[in-house]
């Protein structure tokens, strides 16, 4: 975030003004694709016959896929998607990197380090076990992270990637050693929305919509800290302690996400500049931007998912990094030279 | 130009050191120089890889893939073979203390081929048991180098019969291999005249342990399939055929998203699914276990769901295991 962006937004430009209206748009954007991945899937099911279902009436097989399938999945997809989004906001304004996601802080790597020790050691059996070793080793990645690199935020990603680095080696190394966990991780490893629905995530969603609104309240200390400590300590913030948050938060909603859905790469950096320009500076509104088009684009890409291919759905990571890549490409480009 | 700046006494060392080498190369080159030096009588046998002269009684017998098990359980003079753990679970004691008293010279992968390992078993005979595809990872030249190759592979899943009997007659070791077969087929009879009153007339389902979750589908098997092949032998009918037949397994087995459940099983009367050698639900049927569209499934309404152990069975003696977990399973049909 910039001081100049920051001034437009107290002076109120162009973008300003349209933001209400772009997040209505968003929240507008959201309900239609919401609409769209209750009826498309390897079953279609056409809007009256959805809307007959969700009432618990006709066919019963219609009902289970709409009120037990389709409606979790999608509520998954916005949770997740907000939770990337919104931590990937975060570590960009945080660390200052335009190229920051959620992943660099070792949370994904950490949380597929504790789910393959888990199935090594038997933890792992269901859904619950799986969800509580991804936590956990999420947590874990980020509080080693934070301790390491406390001090300055080059030094704390430089501390994620090198850590993410460490724990995806010894992973590999536990399944190729071991056939269980080879077996429990080739299924994790894979971000997809495709069955979860089954597991227990109403705490997660729980701690995703705890965290996002948390995120939005510090919003405004976090864009003094994203000024430089000078000028947040005149603003009297207290730089350690927003910065200790931030990075609880960065934990809570990436860790929660992965628990979820596994590994999804590219939604935590796409969608902050996406919805870079629409903020117009103001980190409230870009934290609110991302917290609604993080959900489009993840329901969008996991509804696509189901339909792209006839042998059968492909998971919705390797959609978010198919259109990731590109995106990769275009913020190099736009960043490359200059600063955000 | 570089000088030497060895001495004399290491010049030699290193001449001396290729000489060997040479030497040994030599002799791995020589399938008449090891123990099987004295080929003895040979015979032409029709492999995979075309037909090739093998001798007549092996004596030394190095076995990978799905030849372990076959000729595990025939009784084959085998002085190496690769690892196979996915039969471990269904080894009785004496076939596990012999697989684990003979040299391993393999992994899992026939990418795993430690061929000096078997250069050092001195084989007369190497029984390659893996799918096709592998194959490309198996350097062929320098394994006939050691001793005659015969590549045989598995196709679709009921064609392990054929298989495993080729490949015990390959190793000489048809006489153990036939003992085994007569057990399974006189057991097979006599559950499926156990169970004529009730199986045959049953249109059967079957879910396989091979879906993939994050894809969001199920594995359908029909008949002739991992899953199905050898409840098939006591009168079990499963209906129906692949969409879009594919090669190998594919020709008997797909993959439709979970969300087809209610028309891949709408007509089924009962649905049998395979578990894992220990008992255990593997993650992909649980999946399909879980969904709720599978407790709206007819046959599942009607209880007639039953669980099936030792579906990968690729041997008679496997097999049997096969057939009493599948007697087990379906006993409740004769109440």
């Amino acid at each position: 975030m910039t001081a100049t962006a920051t001034a437009a937004d107290s002076t109120g430009s162009t973008w300003g003004a349209r933001r209400p209206l772009l997040l209505l748009a968003g929240l507008v954007a959201l309900a239609t694709v919401m609409v769209a991945s209750v009826g498309v899937g390897a079953h279609f099911i056409g809007p009256a016959t959805a809307l007959h279902a969700l009432s618990g009436s006709g066919d019963p097989n219609d009902v289970a896929l709409v009120r037990d399938i389709r409606l979790p999945r999608g509520a998954l997809a916005i949770g997740v998607g907000a939770a990337l989004a919104v931590s990937g906001v975060l570590v960009q304004v945080l660390s200052r990197n335009p190229l920051g996601e959620p992943g660099v802080l070792g949370v994904t790597s950490g949380a597929g380090f504790a789910i393959s020790v888990g199935s090594g050691l038997g933890l792992t059996v269901n859904a619950l076990g799986e969800l509580l070793a991804a936590v956990v080793g999420a947590v874990a990645a980020a509080a080693l992270v934070a301790a390491v690199g406390r001090r300055s935020p080059l030094r704390m990603l430089l501390a994620g990637m090198a850590l993410s680095s460490v724990l995806t080696g010894l992973t590999l190394g536990m399944r190729l050693i071991s056939p269980t966990v080879f077996d429990k991780y080739r299924f994790w490893s894979i971000g997809s929305l495709a069955g979860r629905e089954q597991a227990p995530n109403t705490m997660p969603l729980l701690v995703i919509a705890v965290a996002v609104a948390a995120a939005l309240l510090l919003s405004r200390q976090l864009a003094a800290v994203a000024l430089g400590e000078a000028v947040a300590h005149t603003l009297g913030v207290n730089v350690t302690r927003v910065r200790l948050v931030t990075l609880v938060l960065i934990t809570a909603l990436a860790g929660a996400a992965t628990a979820i859905a596994g590994p999804i790469l590219f939604v935590g950096l796409i969608v902050p500049h996406l919805v870079r320009r629409a903020a117009d500076g103001s980190v409230p509104w870009l934290i609110g931007f991302a917290a609604v088009l993080g959900p489009v684009l993840l329901l969008a890409a996991d509804t696509a998912a189901r339909v792209l291919l006839t042998t059968g759905e492909v998971p919705v990571a390797i959609v978010t990094a198919f259109l990731g890549g590109p995106a990769l490409i275009w913020a190099v480009r736009r960043y490359g030279v200059a600063q955000p | 130009m570089p000088v030497s700046t060895r001495s004399p006494s290491a010049r030699f060392r290193i001449v001396g050191a290729l000489a060997l080498a040479a030497a040994l190369a030599a002799g791995c080159g020589s399938s008449d120089a090891g123990a099987g030096g004295d080929a003895g009588p040979t015979r032409k046998f029709v492999a995979d890889n075309g037909t090739i002269t093998i001798p007549a009684k092996p004596k030394r017998v190095v076995a990978t893939g799905y030849a372990v098990p076959a000729l595990l359980d025939s009784g084959a003079p085998l002085v190496g073979i690769s690892t196979w753990q996915r039969g471990l679970p269904m080894m009785g004691a004496a076939e596990r203390e012999r697989y684990d008293e003979i040299s391993k010279v393999a992994g899992e992968s026939a990418a795993e081929t430690n061929y000096n390992a078997i250069a050092k078993a001195d084989p007369d005979l190497i029984v390659i048991g893996v799918p096709k595809p592998a194959l490309a990872d198996i350097n062929m030249k320098r394994l006939e180098s050691i001793a005659p190759v015969v590549t045989l592979g598995p196709s679709v899943p009921k064609a392990w019969r054929e298989l495993s009997r080729r490949q015990a007659d390959a190793a000489g070791a048809l006489k153990g291999f036939d003992a085994t077969r007569t057990a399974y087929e006189l057991k097979a009879k006599q559950l499926a005249e156990k169970y004529k009153s009730v199986l045959p007339k049953l249109k059967l389902g079957h879910v396989g342990a091979y879906g993939e979750v994050a894809k969001g589908t199920f594995q359908r098997e029909f008949h002739g399939s991992w899953g199905t092949n050898v409840a098939q032998d006591m009168g079990a009918n499963y209906y129906g055929a692949v969409k879009v037949e594919g090669k190998g397994s594919r020709s008997v087995s797909e993959y439709p998203s979970i969300e087809e459940l209610p028309d891949a099983f709408a007509e089924a009367d009962a649905i049998t699914y395979s578990l894992k050698a220990d008992g255990s639900v593997p993650p992909p049927v649980q999946s399909v276990l879980d969904s709720p569209l599978w407790k709206n499934l007819p046959a599942v309404k009607a209880g007639k769901v039953f669980p099936l152990r030792y579906t990968e069975a690729a041997t008679y003696r496997e097999a049997e295991m096969t057939l009493d977990a599948a007697d087990k399973a379906f006993a409740p049909l004769l109440k």
